[in-house]
């Protein structure tokens, strides 16, 4: 089926385009009127079917979920505007090829041009409203790159970023507006939408849903109060000027209007919306563009006008006036393009667009004049030209237009204004630019006409204008009914396309609008002079002012919240949870459980005050770090105590061991940390803290007594069952950590490992001066390796191996295992580097610690993975019994390989860290381990 | 058995255990191996999405322990998809880093196996301690690899994102301490059948425990007012790194979603679904936040990272509503915007070395090399990020919308998300007109080439909205189906009865 | 005893988050370690307060709940890591920065200015 295609060869062409960029602008050009030749030869078939009100229909489910189908549907109104897309595309593609220079960009421009046609052809052939929007939506898109295209003008940029602003954030709208309607009528089918008008208009979300929808509508359709970007996309070259403001991108807005007719036309609210902006847009673009000496302004304004005149139209929901305004679309689009390529020719020939410089243009240009003449005259609704034509219905629907009492008069009265307004700057186009005197110094001289090629677009376009201003009957009778059909959804008023209707009203009013207009165009420098007196306002400027005020507002606010503070991130953390636990916290109410208090014994109660005291010490005194350290120690030690005084004898061990290689970690540390804290926090910041402090301390009192004086049950007893049968081992701790919860373990080494590594990375090519002394005066002792330590600690070495031998061994049974066993062999080597320095110990340590890790980690992956073949799953562990020297009758289980992974992966990982730290000291007595990758 | 479990976890630490041993290998050889382990790991991350399809919850009981005494995997359809993700986005982070990035430290590719082991752990653990041990895993690969690279701009925001994130581990374990002491299990099936039964003291108890464990997760998915970590850190990490990050936060996303849809789901009795009336207006000020940042950035690399904060109120919000249509779309989205942000991260390290001395400020520079290819790919990210059509964001952005149909949460998540993206757009377009249009004279000396790894790394990860749009209506079938399964706890709970092997061992 | 154990937990806690909020490095991980003792003890006590009944079996006739205790020897193992890694942390900080303070360049704390140039 065509359709799809018809929307996707654009697209192609885009990709292609590109491809004959060798080839010149010649070769492009071509290449790039192909899609639109074959798209016009695939609807051509249609027209049949169209032409008594059919309609042809594609569907293909993409997304029915969210109610997105590959849905296309050709009925009239969408074939009316694939033919201008298409036609006017393709004389654009005509134009541009020597509109261009050969060094500008020019595959960019096709590729570009193309994707837009692509997009456009999209929103007038999708039956699905979200589909549409995806096309609407890309308009923008691209339209914001054609408008900059010219990227190294900072007014095409801010143009460009004045239209996407506008027009994408209009999409948004429209896109909120259309989710809305999918929620009313359940679909975003069209048929189903245009269906269900009184539905929707019943609905309560109605009015919004209009507002949204009108939204995107009319900041596509550059109608007030945000018709202000559509002049500054005049920065765009030409070409893409006229393509844009004659027959694509503003005419999507009112495309829209046409396709939802059906659906949310004929209620108060959409008159008075629809009908009063175009009224106001009419006339403020009317006036403003006789104001314009820029020529592309004038044109630009006009364009405003135009949209609004077309906007009022659809407001007045009459049908005729629906008619009328799918007419003037066509005839708008015609003279507006020629008209537009005209003044591109004219740019192009004299090198400036400004009305005050050129005049007289007829004696150098006598062809393209009379063409703009022509075209302008049309603009100006003179008969026998479709510009009369559709005004003339215009008018006629003005009158008709029954608004309570006085109010009556305003449309015709503004409508005749803003007649009188647009042959007045027609009237100037005209007069100005080919009359009116000699050209003064213009940049190009003397200017003459344009290839011969360039004009035949615009000629092609003026004999329509002609054609349908002498015949209108015959050349568009037909498209125009299918069209209006579609948008009235079948029902077509009587209404004659004859060239005059006889004398009636609406005469009188153009002859009012042509005469007057004339009159105003020679009294204009009046106009000039009083609109000198206001300041002329650039949105454009307004624009970056707004986004660079809403950056810098931004930027302060971001400043003030992301202030790369870590104390107030961690206050921010800590005080969150204090408060979002706070409810809970109070829920509990009573913090004593059911189970109440046990009694205390005096030597625990003295341990826990020491601890406690030394806790709060340690706090207290924190400046000096030195006293800290040792109060740390303290506590350290008194919570291994505190382990093994509630029978957790693995844990007491562990603690006690880890503590000694911290609190070496931590002296190591204050080598090169200065060994006092200044007093640099304010008082009140100190008791902010003090108070966070508190309240997350009590919070935890609270929490862990409410927790402790409950009864519980856990899981627990069957691992104290399963550990011996199952787990071949009595101490169900160890046998937890190997085999029962071995995963956890194998994290945890994991954990060891990668913080090993990290620290070496860390600290490669750092180095650090040490400190001189503790701080309090005391130099450090000068004597790098005692004697007496060395003495002691050389044998000390064997000794503590066979120490952690043995703690390993014992470990599946008794309190011990792989990990408090790696420690006390780490501490024991430790005191090797301290006593003897690192060159000496490393001499004598024949392997890297990352091997030494490594081959840790890989015991555990093997230990777990052996099960594998046997069909269990990881980490199953198994057991026998061997005779075993010394200890005697022993158990081996195959989770000890595991636990020697543990064993092996502990030492590496403290000697590595550890090592790395000594290794800061620029007189370490070690060559630095240069990295070269 | 279902050993492909395994998989994902094994390989990654095989990998990086290799990579241990290679510290002096020659580079060359140490980043084939690297690369091959990252393929394998998106095989098996493939082969773990085919199994989930069918809806089927497959479990690997570890030491063949029966949960919830052992520690098992589980294998859903929600583990199998972030598996996926990121897998997809390690290889090609893993690819860009080969590009140069990975040099300097003999541990680089080690560290960023272990990380995605860790990710892996976390996605597919059953048990909420082991939980915990996979975010140490990640968390201190994470630490290893935010200060990889030259120079000390990374060092401070290393040492406020660790300390912050050695504070949430504590929190972690008391609020595991909390929930343990009051159910006496570990295992979130076991969890997930014992709290609708909790009264008095002990729902108190687990219910200060799933309370702070949000604020543990709401940390690492970098929420309002846990983020301000987030942008310099990521801002700074090396380009790979910060790439890969961005599913770090999303692990904080996933974490919230397994919890707090399975323990505290709509069946949890008194404790039904806690903390979600606190997170939905969190989630939207964290997206505005996130919004405002982005606007205020002065180079790209920072409004990338708002984008991330940006991302994560967008995926909270509908979550914390909690409807099938939210959290179907939240994931969709997840994959969007993940790969998306991950991609423009790699742009803004290339752009960045095309611009000299500017780098990836957003400032006016000399014309850069590769301008085209580079802003195409900027244009397209940033599309997606700012959820314009066609590109997935647009499409997440929509199934988010259509997800609540009336009342005052529409009014609300409808007016943030739309005006963010408006805004967004308008961050988008002036970082974009900036940087690659407005020029001064002059050139760059001698810009680096734009090697052909990095380019495919970076095309590649911002080119999945593409795939993502081609395949919407399979995906979000999905992720329906993904919604389905995670509201249906009993699904779940059901993996208590798995069988052990064989009677006896 | 519960009492007496709680208040320890409490002041820990409280002590190492008053640490934790201090402006330089060294009194951060003197903090961290002291939440970290403070939230071991709790985590080991979610089990109850046993005395006398070492999870070995054989060794006694009441059992302490074994689980907690496992759980604490992994918690204390990684929270070991993760301060030997933060210390190293802020040496290389003060290395880098010649300075202890816990946000170095403090003249940049805000506005955040991004940008800053490796110093390689």
């Amino acid at each position: 089926m065509s359709l799809p295609l018809v929307v996707l060869l654009p697209f192609l062409g885009a990709i292609a385009a590109p491809l004959f960029a060798q080839g010149g602008r010649t070769a492009i050009a071509v290449a790039s009127s192909v899609p639109p030749l074959i798209a016009l030869a695939a609807l051509y078939p249609q027209w049949p079917v169209l032409a008594n009100g059919g309609v042809v229909l594609f569907s293909q489910p993409w997304m029915p979920d969210m109610g997105l189908t590959l849905s296309f549907r050709l009925d009239g109104l969408s074939l009316l505007f694939a033919l201008l897309i298409l036609v006017i595309g393709l004389l654009i593609i005509l134009y541009s090829r020597y509109y261009l220079k050969a060094q500008e960009n020019v595959a960019k421009f096709y590729s570009l041009l193309l994707c837009f046609m692509g997009a456009m052809l999209g929103i007038v052939l999708s039956s699905n409203l979200l589909l549409m929007l995806i096309f609407w939506e890309l308009t923008s898109l691209v339209s914001f790159l054609l408008i900059g295209f010219w990227t190294h003008k900072q007014e095409a940029r801010r143009g460009a970023r004045l239209a996407l602003a506008v027009t994408g954030g209009g999409g948004l709208a429209l896109l909120a507006g259309i989710l809305m309607i999918g929620n009313i009528v359940g679909s975003f089918e069209l048929d189903d939408v245009l269906a269900a008008r009184d539905q929707i208009q019943a609905h309560a979300l109605y009015p919004y849903a209009l507002t949204l929808v009108l939204l995107g509508a009319f900041t596509k359709s550059a109608q007030f109060p945000f018709h202000f970007w559509l002049p500054h996309a005049m920065q765009a070259p030409t070409p893409v000027s006229a393509y844009l403001h004659s027959a694509t991108m503003v005419k999507a807005g009112v495309f829209l209007l046409a396709r939802l007719y059906p659906a949310l036309a004929g209620t108060e609210q959409w008159f008075y919306m629809v009908s009063f902006t175009g009224m106001a847009t009419l006339l403020l673009g009317a006036y403003t563009a006789m104001l314009k000496h820029d020529l592309k302004g004038l044109l630009a304004y006009s364009t405003v006008s135009h949209l609004g005149l077309i906007t009022l139209l659809f407001g007045m929901g009459t049908q005729l006036a629906a008619v009328a305004a799918v007419f003037h679309v066509i005839n708008h689009a015609t003279f507006k393009a020629s008209l537009f390529m005209a003044a591109g020719i004219i740019d192009h020939e004299t090198g400036t667009r400004d009305m005050r410089r050129i005049n007289g243009l007829w004696r150098y240009m006598p062809h393209t004049a009379t063409l703009a003449m022509v075209a302008a005259s049309s603009m100006a609704g003179v008969p026998l030209l479709n510009g009369f034509l559709s005004k003339e219905m215009f008018f006629a629907e003005s009158l008709d237009l029954n608004l309570p009492g006085l109010w009556a008069w305003l449309p015709p009265v503004i409508a005749t204004l803003a007649g009188i307004f647009s042959v007045a700057y027609s009237a100037r186009f005209v007069h100005d630019v080919f009359f009116n005197g000699k050209p003064v110094d213009l940049p190009v001289f003397p200017p003459h006409e344009p290839p011969r090629y360039m004009k035949i677009p615009v000629e092609i376009l003026v004999f329509a204008c002609v054609m349908v201003g002498v015949f209108p009957a015959l050349s568009v009778g037909p498209l125009l009914y299918a069209a209006a059909s579609a948008t009235l959804g079948g029902q077509v008023p009587e209404y004659h396309l004859t060239v005059a209707h006889g004398f009636n009203l609406p005469l009188m009013m153009s002859f009012l609008a042509f005469f007057g207009g004339l009159l105003m165009y020679s009294q204009r420098h009046r106009f000039f002079r009083f609109h000198a007196r206001f300041r002329e306002i650039d949105e454009k400027a307004v624009f970056e002012a707004v986004v660079a005020r809403f950056t810098a507002a931004a930027h302060r606010v971001t400043g003030l919240l992301e202030n790369g503070s870590l104390q107030r991130y961690l206050a921010l953390l800590v005080i969150s949870v204090i408060a979002i636990t706070a409810a809970p916290l109070l829920g509990l109410g009573v913090f004593i459980g059911e189970s109440g208090l046990s009694p205390v014994d005096a030597p625990t109660a003295i341990a826990a005050a020491v601890l406690a005291l030394s806790a709060v010490l340690t706090a207290l005194m924190h400046r000096q770090r030195f006293y800290a350290l040792t109060l740390l120690s303290v506590v350290g030690l008194l919570v291994a105590l505190a382990f093994a005084r509630f029978s957790a004898p693995d844990l007491a061990m562990t603690q006690l061991s880890v503590e000694v290689v911290t609190i070496v970690l931590l002296m190591l540390a204050l080598y090169y940390l200065p060994s006092w804290t200044p007093l640099e926090t304010s008082a009140r910041r100190r008791v902010r803290d003090l108070v966070v402090a508190v309240l997350a301390g009590g919070g935890m009192t609270l929490l862990t007594l409410a927790m402790l004086t409950r009864p519980f049950s856990s899981i627990s007893s069957f691992f104290l069952e399963n550990s011996k049968p199952e787990g071949g081992g009595t101490n169900v701790v160890n046998v937890i950590l190997v085999d029962f919860r071995g995963f956890d373990t194998l994290g945890e080494i994991t954990v060891l490992a990668i913080a090993a590594l990290g620290i070496y990375a860390m600290l490669k090519n750092t180095a650090l001066t040490p400190t001189t002394g503790d701080g309090q005066g005391h130099a450090w002792s000068r004597d790098p390796h005692p004697l007496m330590l060395r003495q002691i600690a050389r044998p000390m070495l064997p000794l503590a191996l066979m120490v952690s031998a043995y703690i390993f061994l014992r470990g599946h049974n008794l309190p011990g295992g792989g990990f408090i066993a790696g420690l006390v062999t780490s501490v024991a080597l430790l005191l090797q580097y301290v006593a003897s320095g690192m060159a000496w110990t490393e001499d004598r340590i024949p392997f890297r610690y990352q091997n030494m890790i490594g081959l840790g980690l890989l015991f555990a992956i093997i230990a777990g993975a052996g099960s594998l073949s046997f069909g269990y799953p990881f980490l199953t562990s198994t057991f026998g019994h061997i005779e075993w020297p010394v200890v005697g009758d022993f158990e081996l289980a195959s989770a000890m390989v595991f636990d020697l992974g543990v064993y092996l992966t502990v030492v590496g990982a403290t000697l590595l860290a550890l090592v790395s730290i000594g290794r800061l000291s620029p007189h370490s007595a070690i060559k630095p381990t240069q990295e070269t990758v | 058995m279902n050993d492909w479990l395994l998989a994902p976890i094994l390989i990654p630490l095989i990998g990086g255990v290799i990579q241990v041993f290679m510290g002096y290998a020659p580079i060359s050889l140490r980043r084939t191996l690297a690369l091959i382990t990252t393929s394998l790991l998106l095989v098996s991350a493939l082969v773990l999405l085919s199994l989930a399809m069918d809806d089927q919850y497959r479990v690997y009981a570890f030491g063949n322990w029966q949960p919830p005494f052992g520690i098992v995997l589980v294998l859903d359809r929600l583990a199998a998809l972030m598996v996926l993700l990121t897998a997809v986005l390690a290889l090609f982070c893993h690819l860009f880093s080969v590009g140069g990035w990975d040099e300097g430290n003999r541990q680089f590719h080690a560290l960023f196996l272990f990380q995605l082991m860790g990710l892996n752990i976390a996605f597919l653990t059953g048990d909420l301690f082991n939980l915990f041990v996979a975010f140490e895993v990640l968390l201190i690969a994470s630490y290893g690899l935010l200060m990889h690279g030259e120079g000390t701009s990374r060092t401070t925001p290393g040492l406020h994102y660790v300390v912050l994130n050695l504070t949430g581990s504590a929190l972690f374990l008391i609020s595991v301490g909390l929930i343990y002491s009051a159910t006496g299990t570990l295992n979130m099936a076991d969890l997930a059948r014992t709290v609708p039964d909790l009264t008095g003291a002990d729902l108190r108890l687990v219910e200060a425990g799933g309370l702070m464990l949000l604020v543990v997760f709401g940390l690492k998915a970098a929420i309002l007012p846990l983020n301000f970590w987030l942008p310099r850190a990521y801002a700074r990490a090396t380009a790979p790194v910060a790439a890969l990050f961005a599913v770090m936060t999303k692990v904080g996303v996933y974490a919230i979603l397994r919890v707090y849809l399975l323990i505290f789901g709509q069946g949890a009795g008194g404790l039904a679904s806690l903390g979600m009336d606190w997170l939905f207006p969190v989630a939207l000020a964290t997206l505005a936040i996130g919004v405002i940042g982005a606007l205020g950035a002065q180079n790209l690399k920072t409004l990338v990272a708002w984008q991330v904060v940006i991302s994560v109120g967008t995926l909270l919000a509908p979550i914390a509503l909690g409807s099938r249509a939210g959290i179907s779309a939240a994931l969709f989205y997840l994959l969007s915007t993940t790969w998306t942000v991950a991609g423009l991260f790699l742009l803004a390290e290339l752009v960045a070395n095309q611009r000299g001395s500017a780098g990836d400020r957003i400032v006016t520079a000399p014309a850069m090399a590769h301008r085209t290819l580079l802003s195409v790919l900027f244009m397209l990210g940033a599309v997606s990020a700012a959820g314009l059509p066609p590109l997935s964001g647009f499409f997440s952005k929509v199934l988010i919308l259509q997800s609540v149909t009336s009342g005052p949460d529409l009014a609300w998540l409808w007016a943030v998300v739309i005006t963010g993206s408006f805004f967004t757009v308008i961050a988008y377009s002036r970082a974009g007109s900036i940087v690659f249009w407005r020029t001064v004279d002059g050139h760059i000396e001698s810009p680096p080439g734009l090697s052909n790894t990095t380019r495919v790394a970076t095309g590649a990860l911002i080119a999945t909205s593409l795939v993502i749009v081609a395949l919407a209506g399979p995906i979000h079938q999905y992720t329906d189906a993904t919604a389905d399964q995670l509201l249906d706890q009993n699904g779940y709970v059901n993996i208590l009865t798995v069988e052990t092997v064989g009677e006896d061992h | 005893m519960e009492l007496v154990y709680a208040l320890v937990i409490g002041t820990l806690v409280g002590s190492g988050v008053y640490l934790l909020l201090r402006a330089r490095t060294f009194p951060v991980v003197v903090g961290l370690t002291l939440i970290s003792y403070g939230v071991n003890l709790f985590l080991f006590a979610t089990g109850r307060l046993v005395t006398g009944g070492q999870p070995i079996i054989g060794s006694t006739d009441h059992y302490a709940d074994p689980l907690p205790q496992a759980l604490v020897l992994t918690a204390i193992v990684i929270g070991f890591a993760m301060t030997a890694f933060v210390v190293v942390l802020s040496l290389r900080s003060l290395a880098d920065h010649d300075d202890d303070h816990v946000n170095p360049s403090r003249q940049q704390v805000a506005p955040a200015n991004d940008h800053e140039e490796p110093r390689a």
